[in-house]
């Protein structure tokens, strides 16, 4: 066994937020606390589950995984190790984050799965290789589309090739940032479905940030309820949703907007 | 230094020349168009200003000595960096000290190595070639570099989206911005070739117009303007990509993150 394969098969903490705040400077001028006080494990084989309303801090929080920012206290740790002490470009092919918005470049769909090796100037493989395959069958897109230009396909499955261009690095830990926002009920239900299996045969830790409780409810493990930039709750998924402990959670959770969302 | 070949104007000749600013003020305000008392002021100031700048050349001719002209030039490349400022609304991060470095390198090197190598007058700072030509060749470069800072943080600004889902793959920040710098490199460029392709045909240039009517052969002229548009581009060229590659790092931090705006 390698040491890579040692690390997937442990059950120890894989990303551990450590008291992590982010404090930014408003345009008045004054410091605004963005987070404050963030402390949750993601572990491997889980998908953690960062619920809460719009500016509570959730895109945030998900964008100081792979260093697109940094946190202001605190430390976050992949694996034991302080993620501030690994190379950006290496920990951001550990730690695969999909943004919101599926972002296609110009051409064609297998020409956006090639990018990430393009960037670590790597040969790109070919539409018949193993990794492509591997990929298309983890969001299940059919190899036919290959050619197809990636600009011209639907939100749905955009969104797919925006996930399989994030696998194929091979990361350890995958990132979603309201993955679902643009997504009509089927396509956010097979969505969910593509993650589970993701979680499940990958052994990756998935964090996704989300205001859908359709996700929270059918394939969170983990969830986490942000009010404000702090944690208010966190717990088991489903227990969470069932019976919420705090009043925050559950004003969250009877505000009229979740009501249409859990009805899903 | 009188010219015999060159008609001297007179004070009553340029009133007649200002009779033409006159029927433009009229027809102006024939079409409402309201900006009488802008064309009026600017008249004033072109007057004024190259009044100015006649008697400072006539004091830098007589003088003769390296320090004034050297004094002009980076007075020219001051106004060049100014001027290139106040056209950009948004500017991009240390723009003065980025566009700065850029206008003196790209159009300093591009003067010494005209001034030396194609023209080769003697002594190096005689001003009667020195200013002219290094006036051109930062005027040219000054409008590149307007557009190249100008172009750059537009295109960062709009690209964000493209640029961050590129650094979460795993790009760095020269990978993600490539679209973004060859934009605005190719934007500072285009006016340049474009002039160059329509010169001789669309309109005479004005140096060559001025060696022309100063009494010099055309042919010679012809040679001068060839030699000075290539200047011109060669600084245009050096100028813009300074600007851009030393532009597009100030938008990233040293952990190839995009620097929130």
């Amino acid at each position: 066994m390698n040491m890579h394969q040692q690390q997937k098969s442990g059950n120890d903490p894989f990303v551990e937020f450590i008291d992590v705040g982010v404090t930014k400077l408003s345009p008045a001028g004054t410091n605004r606390l963005i987070l404050d006080g963030i402390s949750f494990t993601a572990r491997q084989g889980e998908i953690t589950g960062i619920i809460g309303a719009s500016g509570s801090g959730k895109s945030t929080l998900i964008r100081l995984c792979n260093r697109l920012d940094n946190p202001s206290v605190g430390t976050i740790e992949l694996n034991g190790q302080n993620i501030a002490t690994i190379d950006p470009l290496l920990l951001r092919r550990k730690i695969a984050l999909v943004l919101q918005k599926p972002f296609m470049f110009h051409g064609t769909l297998l020409e956006n799965l090639q990018r990430p090796f393009m960037f670590r100037r790597m040969a790109p493989p070919s539409a018949g290789s193993l990794e492509i395959a591997r990929v298309l069958d983890l969001v299940q897109l059919p190899a036919e589309m290959l050619d197809r230009e990636a600009r011209s396909l639907s939100g749905g499955e955009q969104q797919r090739v925006n996930l399989a261009r994030a696998l194929i690095n091979h990361p350890e830990v995958l990132l979603l940032d309201e993955p679902t926002s643009a997504l009509d009920h089927p396509s956010t239900a097979r969505l969910a479905s593509t993650l589970n299996n993701i979680c499940q045969n990958e052994h990756l830790a998935i964090i996704v940030v989300t205001h859908d409780l359709y996700l929270a409810e059918h394939i969170v493990n983990h969830l986490i309820y942000l009010e404000e930039g702090q944690i208010m709750e966190q717990g088991v998924g489903t227990q969470m949703l069932a019976m919420p402990q705090t009043t925050a959670f559950s004003n969250f959770l009877a505000k009229p907007e979740r009501e249409e969302k859990s009805s899903l | 230094m009188k010219n015999p070949h060159i008609i001297p104007l007179d004070v009553i000749q340029l009133v007649y020349a200002y009779a033409l600013i006159l029927l433009s003020l009229a027809l102006a305000r024939l079409q409402h168009i309201g900006h009488e008392k802008q064309l009026f002021w600017s008249s004033i100031r072109m007057l004024v200003q190259l009044i100015a700048v006649g008697y400072l050349l006539h004091l830098v001719f007589a003088i003769n000595s390296p320090l004034p002209v050297v004094l002009m030039l980076l007075a020219m490349a001051g106004f060049s960096l100014q001027v290139a400022g106040s056209r950009i609304k948004k500017r991009m991060p240390d723009f003065y000290r980025v566009v700065g470095s850029s206008i003196i390198i790209g159009c300093g090197g591009v003067t010494v190595y005209f001034s030396l190598l194609v023209v080769g007058f003697s002594p190096w700072f005689d001003p009667r070639y020195l200013i002219p030509l290094a006036g051109m060749i930062f005027g040219n470069a000054m409008n590149g570099a307007s557009l190249a800072a100008e172009r750059l943080s537009s295109e960062m600004h709009e690209r964000r989206e493209e640029i961050e889902c590129a650094l979460s793959l795993g790009a760095t920040s020269r990978q993600s911005a490539e679209e973004a710098i060859r934009n605005a490199y190719s934007a500072a460029l285009r006016p340049t070739i474009n002039t160059m392709a329509a010169t001789g045909i669309v309109a005479l240039p004005g140096m060559m117009t001025g060696q022309i009517l100063s009494g010099t052969e055309p042919i010679i002229a012809v040679r001068y303007q060839i030699a000075i548009l290539c200047a011109i581009t060669g600084a245009v060229a050096v100028t813009s990509f300074l600007i851009v590659q030393q532009g597009y790092r100030r938008f990233f931090t040293d952990a190839h993150q995009l620097k929130s705006e």
